[in-house]
């Protein structure tokens, strides 16, 4: 009778143990898309950008997310893209915030600098601006450019955070001078992301 | 059962929780890709014809089928299946305006990718084969042997189906009638399977 008791109370054990292990396993896949965990990624100040993303070297937790956000990366001969969550300072990108993005890129043929909300949308604002590319941008006479990020209209390039609860920044250098595959830029070569005023 | 015992037991426990954990972990990291999630593939399958090139709908607030796309860009896709045939892709570009052309497997990972720089005199002319018909094409050369280098680019693609996504750039937003029209300039099309 014993004997009989323990093996129910071994296999209830072993069941707990087995849904305790997929739960985990499954919460621990789940955390990993959410934050986006890439192995590989380059970072520079507020920018991250996962070289080997644009071929088939794409390493598993990567391919995994752009299964899961649905993202189609630019290939390695097309060109590179950052994004930013946090500004300069390593603060997490608040929509009630403005910033200032200032500075220089790397060389490239062109690029473009696009807000979009976490899921990867262009964010709804009244001017329908969604980014500047590097042809349409105004610069001071160096060749540094600032863009203003702000809820409200500002001066020279200003770039809308709209209606955003949350937003990101993608840049995306086309045709870059890089040599992609051994990339390493230090956080002087890309622009930097400012706090300004917050409401 | 002394402590020791006990104890014993709770570690062996705690080893068959993580062992189980890992491998749920990994299994769906591995097989999320293929198996649990919608390919960018399917999603195209459902409104462009295969082989044939498709505007996609720019970024736009509210929805995207390609969610991180650049605002900015003008895209297309060709879809292919090389069961069918070799998909033959060319089109001519403009020089001074930015293209884009990626060659992607089912889930949209890039085996291959150029820019308009790639042209030769303004033309971009591309031809994407599996192992088979890459080996029957040179064949085909080896028999003819006239010396004369093939003017278009052989591709071989790593899996029978995938797509190819072009992008063109418009520098400005009203030069996105433009884009599209560079974007438009290409044609897909599925050769006839070489039949001898």
């Amino acid at each position: 009778m014993a004997n009989w008791r323990l093996r129910v109370h071994f296999f209830i054990k072993l069941l707990g143990v087995v849904l305790a292990g997929v739960i985990l396993g499954l919460g621990g896949t789940l955390l990993m898309l959410e934050r986006g965990v890439s192995f590989g990624a380059v970072k520079a100040g507020p920018w991250t950008a996962s070289p080997h993303n644009g071929s088939l070297d794409v390493d598993p937790y990567a391919r995994a997310m752009f299964a899961y956000t649905g993202e189609l990366p630019l290939g390695a001969a097309e060109g590179i893209g950052f994004t930013a969550q946090k500004d300069s300072m390593g603060a997490p990108l608040n929509a009630h915030c403005d910033y200032i993005v200032s500075g220089h890129t790397p060389q490239a043929r062109y690029w473009t600098m696009t807000l979009l909300s976490p899921e990867g949308l262009p964010v709804a604002n009244a001017a329908r601006r969604y980014g500047f590319t590097s042809a349409e941008i105004l610069r001071a006479p160096g060749g540094n450019f600032e863009i203003a990020l702000s809820r409200h209209a500002r001066p020279g390039n200003w770039l809308p955070i709209g209606d955003a609860s949350k937003f990101m920044l993608v840049l995306r250098l086309y045709d870059p001078d890089l040599n992609i595959a051994t990339l390493s830029l230090d956080e002087a070569s890309l622009p930097a992301l400012i706090r300004k005023n917050c409401r | 059962m002394t402590s020791l015992d006990r104890a014993l037991s709770t570690l062996l426990w705690l080893l068959a929780l993580i062992f189980i954990a890992g491998l749920a972990h990994i299994l769906t990291i591995f097989y999320l890709p293929t198996h649990f999630a919608k390919v960018p593939m399917e999603t195209f399958a459902a409104f462009a014809k295969q082989s044939q090139l498709t505007l996609l709908p720019q970024a736009a607030p509210g929805a995207s089928l390609t969610p991180f796309a650049d605002p900015a860009t003008v895209q297309g896709i060709c879809t292919f299946d090389l069961a069918q045939g070799p998909l033959h892709v060319h089109g001519d570009v403009d020089r001074d305006r930015l293209l884009t052309m990626s060659f992607r497997t089912p889930a949209g990972m890039v085996f291959y990718s150029l820019t308009n720089r790639a042209a030769q005199k303004g033309k971009l002319d591309i031809l994407l084969l599996n192992t088979a018909q890459l080996e029957a094409l040179e064949a085909e050369d080896d028999a003819q042997d006239e010396g004369a280098p093939a003017q278009d680019l052989r591709l071989l693609s790593p899996t029978e189906k995938g797509f190819v996504l072009l992008s063109a750039l418009a520098n400005f937003p009203s030069e996105t009638a433009d884009a599209e029209q560079r974007v438009k300039a290409f044609t897909c099309e599925t050769q006839e399977p070489a039949t001898d």
